[in-house]
């Protein structure tokens, strides 16, 4: 039987191929926008699933130092410790610093931790070189995307610092590269003032800032206790907000990467309409090419099925294959985005039903102009 | 029934638009054709020579009249049969001025593109091809594609698809416009020989009077209606 579009196709192989091949770049950017966005789910919870902690108390009415601003004094880990079902808590601090670099400045975001604690933010399966850090001052441990390497040394506020740990894939919910430092160091850069600062408060009447601050108190539940009970508790008694995990992450997901979500989903839906209606258009004028050989197959009484059949099986094949090219294209390149992109399988397989239904849309175009085209327009020149 | 009779057509009317812009161009034509008849159809620009080959065609609908095509009768009023594509798939070829082969398919498949569409098996389908490529001398360019052939070449087998299909009836639209001298020639006493060889009535529209001693009758519209000289 012959195959109408197989050798429609391999007439005109090289015009097919770059074809697909360019609406396969726009199906690739579809994928990259996509992995973008599960990048930046990736991104928030790299520092929420490394602590691994069941507990979040931070300051009341507030949704916790992913979302906002929260302050409570370092020590609440103490009275925490001694809830009923408490396993360990400790402290933490996020900040945004710029590490100076050379001539220029990076943007990073700082998690402050008991160095001594029972907790800590660093995932040992990250750290690919050098060790966490051992004292509570002048040591930070930064991810490698920061270029800086092993016992390098930063100037941060009046001190310098030494890179005493590299880790790979560590990120803040916002995609600034992680630095770990201690508790105090954090503290004295969050909390600390300048000296001039220090006496034109005093002049003002603030006296004594108190710099024993943390954005969060961490804690582990024991096994057999309820978490979600021991944080009511926590509640109840401190007069703290209290988030599990889970609520953390819902926090995260909603208030955190919701907005960038819808707009990145909007601009997928974008890209998905702009690519059918290039295919469209393509079928279109692939179609219209073939006006004076479909009036002839009409004239000379091929059933439009057959003909109907080639223009939906070129479109189809026309989408696959971009579908592939784009594949392959958005593989190439998702390295080279400076944030981080993940490219999913079923995120793929998704899109290629959507394509698959795009492009038997996009054939309506030419299967329309086939039904209407007249088998009489062969004749007469 | 007189078996020889390939096409009658009988007060056959076709006018288009209505009130003030109708406009009659084809006025109670009655003939009829036999099998193995050459036939040639001569008229002025717009003297409705590609309507009248449109309905015996069974592509563009009368308006009124009888149409009988070999012992069936597709037109009577009205059509009796909704596939009329059927009709032109199973009993009718069509050559045309230019040989309009469909150029992404090799001329082995244009010819059997027809038969397939007809449900015949690949295999009776490419043997008749390749005959009708032997028998027009062409049988070495069956892997060929169209644009690989000469302008001779290429009409040839257009020639052999309207063939294909073993039909009653071959509609020509100048199948010589395109060709010289000597090929017209060459191509209408082929279409002479396929008409006395393969008992097909061939209707050719032609405007070329060097070609008319080659047909057996010469039909005209003269005055909308259809004359025999």
């Amino acid at each position: 039987m012959i195959h109408l579009a197989k050798e429609d196709i391999r007439h005109t192989l090289g015009k097919f191929i770059v074809t697909a091949m360019g609406v396969g770049m726009l199906l690739g950017i579809v994928l990259i926008m996509i992995g973008v966005y599960r990048g930046m789910i990736v991104d928030a919870e790299v520092l929420l699933n490394d602590l691994n902690v069941d507990l979040w108390i931070v300051q009341e009415g507030t949704l916790g130092p992913f979302a906002e601003a929260s302050r409570v004094h370092d020590d609440l880990q103490y009275t925490i410790r001694s809830f009923q079902g408490i396993e360990k808590s400790g402290i933490i601090t996020f900040q945004n610093i710029q590490l100076p670099k050379k001539k220029s400045k990076i943007r990073v975001f700082a998690v402050g931790y008991d160095v001594y604690g029972s907790i800590s933010p660093i995932n040992p399966a990250r750290l690919t070189s050098g060790r966490p850090l051992k004292t509570d001052h002048y040591e930070i441990v930064v991810t490698d995307k920061t270029g800086f390497s092993l016992h390098d040394k930063i100037q941060l506020g009046r001190n310098i610092y030494t890179v005493v740990g590299i880790t790979h894939g560590t990120v803040s919910s916002g995609g600034d590269l992680l630095v770990y430092i201690s508790i105090k160091d954090a503290q004295e850069l969050q909390f600390s003032y300048s000296n001039k600062r220090i006496q034109t408060d005093r002049a003002r009447g603030i006296v004594n800032r108190d710099t024993h601050m943390v954005n969060a108190v961490i804690a582990t539940v024991l096994p057999g206790y309820d978490t979600e009970t021991v944080a009511r508790n926590i509640h109840k008694w401190q007069h703290k907000s209290v988030y599990t995990k889970d609520r953390q992450r819902a926090v995260l997901t909603k208030y955190v990467v919701e907005k960038a979500s819808k707009q990145i989903g909007m601009f997928t839906a974008i890209l998905v309409i702009v690519a059918t209606i290039i295919i469209s258009l393509i079928i279109y004028t692939m179609t219209l090419e073939k006006m004076k050989e479909i009036s002839i197959m009409k004239l000379m009484g091929l059933p439009n099925s057959m003909i109907v059949r080639m223009i939906v099986e070129e479109t189809l094949l026309l989408g696959i294959l971009a579908f592939i090219f784009g594949n392959i294209f958005s593989h190439l390149i998702y390295s080279k985005f400076p944030k981080r992109v993940v490219l999913e399988i079923p995120d793929a397989w998704i899109l290629f039903g959507v394509v698959v239904v795009a492009s038997i849309a996009a054939s309506f175009v030419g299967v329309k102009k086939v039904i209407n085209a007249d088998p009489a327009s062969a004749i007469g020149g | 029934m007189n078996k020889k009779i390939a096409i009658r057509a009988e007060n056959l009317c076709k006018s288009f638009g209505d009130g003030d812009s109708l406009v009659e161009v084809i006025k109670n034509a009655s003939f009829t054709i036999n099998k193995g008849e050459l036939i040639a159809l001569i008229a002025p620009s717009g003297g409705g020579k590609t309507t009248l080959l449109m309905m015996i065609g069974c592509v563009e609908e009368p308006t009124s009249g009888k149409i009988r095509l070999g012992d069936e009768t597709v037109y009577d009023d009205k059509w009796l049969t909704r596939e009329t594509r059927k009709i032109r798939r199973e009993k009718i070829g069509f050559i045309f001025q230019a040989h309009y082969l469909i150029p992404f398919l090799n001329i082995i498949d244009n010819l059997t593109l027809l038969p397939q569409a007809n449900k015949i098996d690949e295999k009776t389908a490419k043997k008749k091809a390749e005959e009708l490529l032997h028998y027009f001398g062409i049988a070495d360019k069956a892997k060929a594609m169209p644009s690989q052939l000469s302008g001779g070449q290429n009409q040839r087998v257009a020639i052999a698809r309207a063939l294909v299909n073993n039909p009653q009836i071959i509609l020509a639209d100048e199948p010589t416009a395109a060709l010289d001298m000597q090929r017209s020639v060459d191509v209408v006493k082929m279409l002479k020989q396929i008409a006395e060889e393969q008992e097909v009535a061939i209707i050719m529209v032609t405007h070329d009077d060097r070609m008319l001693p080659y047909c057996d009758r010469i039909m005209k519209i003269k005055n909308m209606a259809t004359v025999f000289e």
